[in-house]
């Protein structure tokens, strides 16, 4: 007995352990201080030293206020928000895509409805630009604050192209022609790695608004819109597009990862390559002079609208369980304030959201430049992969990689995504 | 006299405590849940029934990560369980006994590297423009066979496979080498006696004496056949299109990609099953616990 009653004393220790430990998690928020959960994608240099001391600044402005940070980087930050918004200790403030990628959070009510705050503080507010404002708005009501935006376009080797005594291409039977100079002279014409599939999501994007009309597009992407199946021949024309390039790009494109395809053109090994505008300030350091930008090449017979360009903010949320939605909105405040924005584009090369940001002092020419081209473009539209339905974009890019193996025809393509279509839109 | 019946079980109460929460209620949890249909962030979950497993076996994809997990196994099993008894058997022969332990320490020490590590190490040696297989195989003069060894569809799942021999076959050779120094010198002695060569040794005298290890070493390799993630994840993704995709994969890209919770239960629950199956069959063929 005597046995019985060491193990029962053990048992009841080792239990009392266990809610030991959870008692003493739940009382940290007792005392004055509040403790922001901040989730965001970039747990790499240089952007994780930024947002630290962005933290740091912030909460000795704000000494009642602690943020905790927590990062995890880009593919894997998609599926991780998916869960931990899901869970009943959402963070507090999140990073978010625009468009569809937002939208699922607000149909989950997952985030918080900030149309009020935008609306109260418009010496703030009206700093941004409006049109950012856009992707995070669903029926009228907004639940982002944009904090960066980007664009997509084609960067070229200007000393590539002058040695061969070539221009920028502005139609795309231009690039065909001037790719074809290019492989002539032994250079890669275009750098590509299709290995994450999401490079492949933005040419789609591009090459499907200057091929389909607008209304169509309209229809085909929006999730709940039942008409919309993906059958307009444009979408198959876009491929075959796409495809005609395919000669050109560097060897085994699905086995090469972005950053490899981005080493090739900083090394000069290739002549173009179609990257974000955010990329510049990852690609000057080694071409400087040398690096030139051009829109996407408007396509002959297209009907989409070919003053336009694929851009969209990325932007912060908050989460719809958040107990202090005011020091959150004042965090958020804080890092789309102008002085934020103005040091941002300097230290991480990412765009401000908010006007007058970009300037001499803290940009290079090339940048200037490119804010212009998303400033003075008639239309924008978002990344493909955030403005579609996820199971739609499977099938586009699974069936592309398969493309680019030889595998699949174009049709045969679009096949699989109006079946996606059908599946999600039912 | 209770003590005598209810201590024994305080004892394991602990581990049985850890594996109830840890393992068994997640296995259940996730059984219930391959029959309904739900996000993440989703308050709601629909029941659906079996809908999820008829979607499941009528996916193409699915078909194809089974594939590729057989591949996985069959592959396994040769290079690894039987590869890795005959590297062991040579390392322990006598002739080897001056330089064993040197390969020994080389066979074994992709084992203890990350798997990421090794990952990446490999995607630098499959480059199509700059990694080494495609050099070697130039500098052979054999340049019509260098290819996107991950970017076809017909090579990537091999050339992921290979990847996980070279990193495993040292942990399988290690356990025959346990096994085989365990077997009593007086056999061998008896086995020459009746004049045995070395390879009638290894297959009279070797083989039938490790035989619960060559249970426990093909175990480990079809299961591990059968629920490999990070292999393929980190080298393809499950690309090409979907040539590489695994069961592990697909479940992966299921759950967190599309977030289609219930589907990616209902691959979880097959992969259950199949690796149940497996160890099943295994036991009833070797007859195991029965020594000898």
């Amino acid at each position: 007995m005597k046995r019985l009653a060491i193990a029962g004393i053990l048992t009841v220790l080792l239990l009392s352990l266990i809610t030991g430990c959870n008692s003493s998690a739940g009382t940290s928020s007792n005392s004055d201080t509040i403790e922001l959960r901040f989730f965001h994608r970039w747990p790499t240099e240089p952007k994780k030293q930024y947002f630290e001391k962005a933290v740091k600044e912030f909460e000795e402005l704000h000494p009642n206020i602690k943020i905790k940070t927590e990062a995890v980087l880009n593919d894997s930050y998609k599926e991780k928000i998916r869960v931990v918004l899901g869970s009943k200790n959402p963070p507090d403030v999140y990073f978010s895509w625009s468009g569809e990628f937002a939208y699922n959070f607000v149909r989950a009510d997952q985030a918080l409805d900030l149309t009020d705050y935008i609306n109260s503080d418009t010496e703030w507010s009206g700093e941004i630009i409006e049109s950012q404002f856009k992707p995070f708005t669903l029926d009228g009501k907004t639940y982002g604050i944009p904090w960066s935006t980007d664009g997509k376009a084609f960067f070229y080797n200007k000393k590539i192209f002058k040695d061969l005594n070539l221009e920028p291409p502005s139609t795309w039977s231009e690039l065909i022609e001037v790719s074809e100079k290019i492989k002539d002279a032994g250079i890669t014409p275009i750098t590509f790695g299709s290995k994450a599939p999401w490079t492949i999501s933005h040419y789609i994007g591009s090459l499907n608004e200057l091929i389909v009309p607008e209304d169509v597009i309209a229809k085909d992407y929006d999730p709940n819109n039942p008409e919309g199946d993906f059958s307009h021949p444009g979408y198959v024309t876009a491929l075959e597009k796409f495809m005609e390039l395919e000669p050109f790009f560097n060897k085994g494109v699905n086995s090469v990862d972005h950053q490899y395809s981005r080493e090739l053109f900083n090394g000069g090994k290739a002549a173009m390559g179609y990257f974000q505008l955010a990329e510049i300030g990852l690609i000057e350091p080694s071409l400087g002079e040398d690096l030139g930008v051009f829109n996407t090449p408007s396509i002959e017979g297209g009907e989409g609208n070919p003053n336009s360009i694929t851009a969209a903010p990325e932007g912060i949320m908050i989460s719809s369980k958040t107990k202090h939605p005011e020091e959150a909105m004042e965090f958020i405040k804080f890092l789309t304030s102008k002085e934020k924005g103005t040091e941002q584009l300097k230290e991480v090369s990412e765009y401000s959201a908010v006007k007058g940001t970009t300037t001499t002092e803290n940009a290079s020419k090339l940048q200037e430049e490119a804010i212009d081209l998303i400033v003075n473009a008639e239309k924008t539209y978002l990344w493909f992969d955030t403005a579609v339905d996820i199971s739609i974009v499977d099938a586009y890019l699974n069936g592309t990689q398969q493309m680019l193996d030889g595998k699949k025809t174009p049709e045969e393509v679009m096949a699989d995504v109006q079946a996606a279509a059908k599946k999600v839109k039912k | 006299m209770l003590s005598r019946k209810v201590v024994p079980f305080l004892y394991i109460a602990p581990c049985l405590l850890l594996m109830g929460v840890f393992v068994y209620y997640p296995i259940i949890e996730n059984f219930r849940f391959s029959f309904y249909e739900f996000s993440a962030f989703s308050p709601d979950k629909v029941f659906v029934g079996f809908e999820n497993f008829l979607t499941l076996f009528q996916d193409e994809v699915f078909y194809i990560a089974l594939k590729n997990n057989i591949w996985y196994a069959v592959i396994s099993i040769i290079f690894q369980v039987f590869g890795g008894l005959v590297l062991a058997a040579i390392l322990e022969d006598p002739v080897t006994r001056f330089v064993s332990s040197f390969f020994r320490t080389v066979f074994f020490l992709p084992v203890v590297i990350s798997i990421t590590v090794i990952a990446l190490l490999f995607s630098f040696i499959y480059n199509p423009d700059i990694g080494l297989l495609n050099s070697l195989l130039t500098l052979l003069g054999l340049e019509e066979w260098t290819r996107a060894w991950l970017g076809e569809s017909e090579t990537a799942i091999f050339a992921v496979i290979a990847v996980s021999q070279w990193q495993s076959i040292g942990y399988i050779m290690m356990l025959f080498i346990i096994a085989i120094q365990a077997i009593p010198k007086e056999l061998y002695e008896a086995a020459e006696i009746d004049g045995a060569g070395k390879i009638r040794k290894f297959i009279y005298v070797t083989v039938p004496q490790v035989k619960e290890m060559l249970f426990v070493a093909t175990l480990i390799t079809l299961t591990g056949a059968f629920t490999v993630f990070n292999e393929p994840y980190i080298l393809t993704g499950g690309g090409p299109g979907n040539a590489s995709e695994v069961l592990g994969t697909l479940l992966y890209n299921s759950a967190f990609f599309k977030d289609q919770m219930g589907y990616a239960s209902a691959i979880a629950t097959v992969i259950l099953i199949l690796t149940l199956l497996v160890s099943l069959v295994q036991m009833k063929l070797f007859k195991t616990g029965k020594d000898g």
